[in-house]
């Protein structure tokens, strides 16, 4: 009963994870519908962000906490501007390979500034646990949950609440008509990107004291976007949920299953919830009307 | 005799009635037009005959057969073709290719015979290309004909989708709003067109239309529409004198 | 400027438009086959696999450029190629029934994985195609009595009707023999009706389906389609390598197809062959670089992958008609000198039109 409970545990708090990094691929989608790829390799620059704060900068750790989120925003702002901007408008199809080739292009600039060796980030609780009644519970997965659960709330809160929130919602419906209702649709579009670059920040430094930070980190991206689909693209609640289920299959299979399907077992859940309910859980999409 | 008959067909989206208890039929040979305010059904009607919608209820006969449901890529060889009201034709394409598609039906080649070129698919598409000329002919396109579509004026591409429809060689011709973002002169045009392909091809036609004036002019029938129901169903000079109509249009 | 008389509707479905034409594609062919004798025999073995990716990327190009159909699992496809081939051809099968079984074993794959594909689009359609390609990679890794595990399996040398054909200089003949035949193929199909089907469905689903294309088939067709001319770039891409490991059918190889599709031009067989140069010359030329740059830059790890994706996202930003889009741009400003307008290759400012209702 206890490894039951354990392997729920560790499978929730990667399955945070696993639904932050795909709350960001969600927020760019419902905003601007194009789909980011590159998303596992922005959550891979926020530990790295935060390990320079952290580890090089020596600062305290709530205040490098705060100054990595703010500077992710700002790099996910400026990626929109420089990189995305011009394709607007664009097929799909362009918009996911120009975000795949950001991908490797970002993979790569971490590799040059930060060398290719991992490299661990130690956190004030990191080491921590927690014994209740055989089940061993550590600090940094209950900061991950709890993180994550605060997280999610605020952003409930944002987008009910706060006229930006709203306006954001505006123009993942239609950009023409928020356009003539005066919504600065280009500059929104900077802001979801910085949003969503901040929430994989925060992915970042709460996956990081548990996992080693390297530049491959990124590719949990993969299986993050499983989740946005198992969830239903398009739909927040949705991202973590799919995030969830993910996370804890993947840490019953491992137990249960022969090696090497634990690998596969976030890509095997896509498959099987595409075949059955292709729009997800919480679905959003509608068929093209003519 | 009827080519196409609907029997209390109806369609709903999540709760609203697009279309209520909808019957008609349409004798073959005739101009049947569909008219009503936005919104009214007119488009989901089309999309329930060329089978792209599933109806709850309802039967669906075309040509003494039923095609309830029938696939909608089937609809093409049995003789229905259809334009769409924002024009969906293939924007890469060349006419000429958008209007070889129209022949996609006729085809009589398997794959491994194409992947040779064998001299049957060449003499098939020979006899396409000649097949399409005639309508590019009919229609006037001649000069269109090698020009990639994303490049012509919308009223272009609108007669571009009649005649991609008319290569499929229809009994019943599905037109969509057929005279919006048309200028006067092209709508004048638009209604010759319609006269000859109805006299001259033999091909039976339902059109949804806001120009009244081409309705009068072209059509036999008109049936009228508000909020998925049937309002009346009449020559042109009695639906527009018809009370029920104006009530629908003009509101109380 | 040429123009082109035109005679009878004949003339419209050559492969050839005009003698122009015909004569550059014989002088380019004639150098592709005199070529190898002239240079060093690293740049004929090269070049064999620049022909080798130009095959996976013909399949690709018909599925993404043609059908409009995403997929990034074609490594699994060149994967499933190569490991039947090598598979049969250790249990004694000769190198052609093997290579046309293991196409044929490929397409037949190809189709299954577009069965449930026929249900999606564009998104959809490319995770899900990576997911297969994740597990094909971890089925590889696993099933160690017929793949060899991680160890890998080596690959018997190729022998065509008892010659050997391992050398450089014959396996180059003979992959640029299957290259143009993949390319005839290919052609053809795409000036008869299932190409134009497929291109119609690219185009707009819903009215290919009102003109009586079957969806569902013309998709799944265009995925055996894909995967049988990939699957037999792998059966080549495994006598070129000569020992399969799983590590070299990894995702990194799919994208690099993709690149192979998206630099050379979507929607042309002219940018197979170009897209083809450019992945296959790519990293000599990374190579070559290093030597000039100071260490600090040429040791940084993923420098390769790096340079692909700033290529990639430069190209789809700037030149989003890939590399034949810009050459065909360049002949048209000479052709029309002095008299060439900016404004003819403008791209049009679009809204987007959201496909989604709430």
């Amino acid at each position: 009963m206890e490894v039951v409970f354990q392997l729920l545990l560790s499978g929730i708090s990667q399955g945070c994870v696993y639904g932050l990094i795909a709350l960001g691929f969600v927020l760019i989608y419902k905003a601007t519908e194009m789909v980011n790829f590159a998303q596992g390799e922005i959550m891979m620059l926020g530990a790295f962000f935060a390990f320079t704060f952290i580890s090089i900068l020596e600062l305290n750790f709530f205040l490098a906490v705060a100054a990595t989120i703010v500077s992710m925003a700002i790099c996910g702002a400026l990626l929109e501007r420089v990189v995305l901007r011009p394709m607007i408008g664009e097929p799909p199809f362009s918009v996911l390979m120009l975000t795949i080739g950001l991908g490797f292009l970002l993979r790569a600039i971490a590799g040059a500034v930060w060398g290719s060796e991992p490299k661990s980030l130690s956190a004030p609780y990191t080491g921590g646990v927690f014994n209740v009644s055989g089940v061993i519970i550590g600090y940094e997965n209950l900061v991950i949950i709890a993180g994550t659960a605060l997280l999610c709330s605020l952003l409930f809160v944002f987008f009910k609440f706060s006229r930006l929130g709203i306006a954001m919602q505006a123009a993942s419906q239609n950009q023409l008509a928020a356009y003539y209702v005066g919504i600065p649709v280009k500059r929104i579009y900077s802001m979801v990107w910085a949003l969503s670059a901040a929430i994989s920040a925060v992915a970042g430094i709460l996956v990081a004291p548990v996992s080693l930070i390297d530049p491959l980190m990124g590719f949990i991206g993969i299986k993050a976007f499983a989740a946005a689909i198992v969830g239903g693209f398009g739909s927040l609640p949705g991202a973590i949920v799919g995030g969830l289920i993910i996370g804890i299959v993947e840490q019953f299979a491992s137990l249960y299953l022969p090696p090497g399907f634990s690998d596969v077992t976030a890509y095997v859940i896509l498959l099987l919830m595409l075949l059955i309910r292709p729009e997800g859980i919480f679905a959003t999409m509608q068929r093209k009307k003519v | 005799m009827s080519l196409l008959k609907m029997t209390d067909m109806s369609l709903s989206f999540g709760g609203v009635l697009a279309v209520q208890q909808v019957s008609f039929d349409v004798v073959e040979g005739e101009v049947f037009s569909i008219i009503g305010p936005n919104g009214a059904g007119k488009t989901t009607l089309f999309n329930l005959i060329s089978r792209l919608y599933d109806a709850d209820i309802g039967k669906l006969c075309f040509d003494d057969e039923n095609i309830t449901r029938t696939p909608a890529h089937h609809i093409a060889e049995l003789g229905i073709a259809r334009t769409f009201q924002n024009t969906e034709l293939f924007e890469h394409e060349t006419v000429l290719h958008n209007l070889l598609i129209g022949k996609h039906v006729y085809r009589k080649t398997n794959l491994l015979s194409e992947f040779c070129f064998t001299p049957r698919v060449r003499r098939q598409e020979l006899q396409f290309r000649r097949e399409a000329e005639d309508v590019i002919d009919l229609l006037n396109l001649q000069r269109y004909r090698d020009q990639i579509i994303g490049n012509l004026p919308y009223g272009v591409r609108k007669m571009v989708e009649v005649a991609r429809a008319l290569c499929i060689k229809p009994k019943l011709l599905l037109l969509d709003e057929p005279s919006s973002g048309l200028n006067p002169e092209e709508t004048e045009d638009l209604s010759f067109w319609l006269e000859d392909i109805n006299e001259e091809l033999g091909v039976t036609i339902i059109m949804v239309e806001h120009d009244m004036n081409l309705v009068s002019r072209s059509s036999n029938r008109v049936m009228a529409l508000a909020d998925g129901k049937c309002l009346a169903i009449g020559s042109p000079q009695e639906i527009q004198s018809n009370a029920e109509v104006l009530r629908a249009y003009l509101g109380d | 400027m040429r123009f082109i008389r035109k005679t009878s509707y004949g003339q419209d479905i050559q492969l050839f438009k005009h003698r122009g034409q015909v004569f550059w594609y014989g002088l380019l062919l004639a150098t592709v086959f005199g070529l190898p004798f002239f240079i060093d025999s690293f740049y004929v073995g090269e070049l064999s696999m620049v022909f080798i990716y130009a095959i996976a990327g013909t399949g690709l190009m018909l599925l993404v450029g043609y059908t409009g159909l995403v997929s990034l699992g074609h490594a699994a496809f060149l994967a499933i190629g190569a490991y039947t081939h090598a598979y049969l051809m250790t249990h004694g099968w000769p190198l052609l029934p093997s290579i046309i079984s293991a196409t044929l074993f490929t397409s037949l794959i190809g189709g299954l994985v577009g069965i449930p594909a026929l249900r999606m689009t564009g998104i959809y359609l490319a995770v899900a195609t990576l997911a297969f390609a994740i597990i094909i990679e971890q089925v590889l890794t696993h099933w160690v009595s017929v793949t060899g595990g991680f160890r890998g399996m080596p690959v018997p040398l190729p022998q065509l009707f008892g010659v050997d054909i391992h050398d450089a200089l014959s396996f180059y003949f003979f992959c640029l023999a299957i290259l143009i035949i993949c390319l005839l193929l290919a052609l053809n199909l795409l000036r008869s009706p299932t190409g134009r089907a497929m291109r119609a469905i690219r185009d707009s689903e819903i009215s290919a389906q009102s003109m009586g294309i079957h969806l569902a088939y013309t998709k799944t067709l265009a995925f055996a389609i894909s995967a049988g001319f990939t699957g037999l770039a792998g059966c080549l891409l495994a006598h070129k390598i000569g020992y399969l490991a799983p590590d070299g059918f990894t995702l990194l190889i799919s994208i690099q197809l993709l690149i192979l599709v998206v630099v050379g031009g979507l929607g042309s067989l002219h940018g197979v062959i170009y897209g083809a140069f450019f992945i296959g010359f790519l990293p000599q030329a990374i190579a070559l670089m290093r030597d000039y740059l100071p260490t600090k830059i040429s040791q940084i790890p993923g420098l390769e992958p790096g340079i692909f994706g700033l290529i990639l996202v430069l190209f789809l930003i700037y030149e989003p008609l890939g590399i034949y889009g810009r050459w065909l741009k360049i002949r048209h400003y000479f052709e029309e000198f002095p008299l060439y307008r900016k404004a003819t290759h403008q791209r049009q400012k679009s809204y987007l039109r959201t496909e989604r209702l709430r």
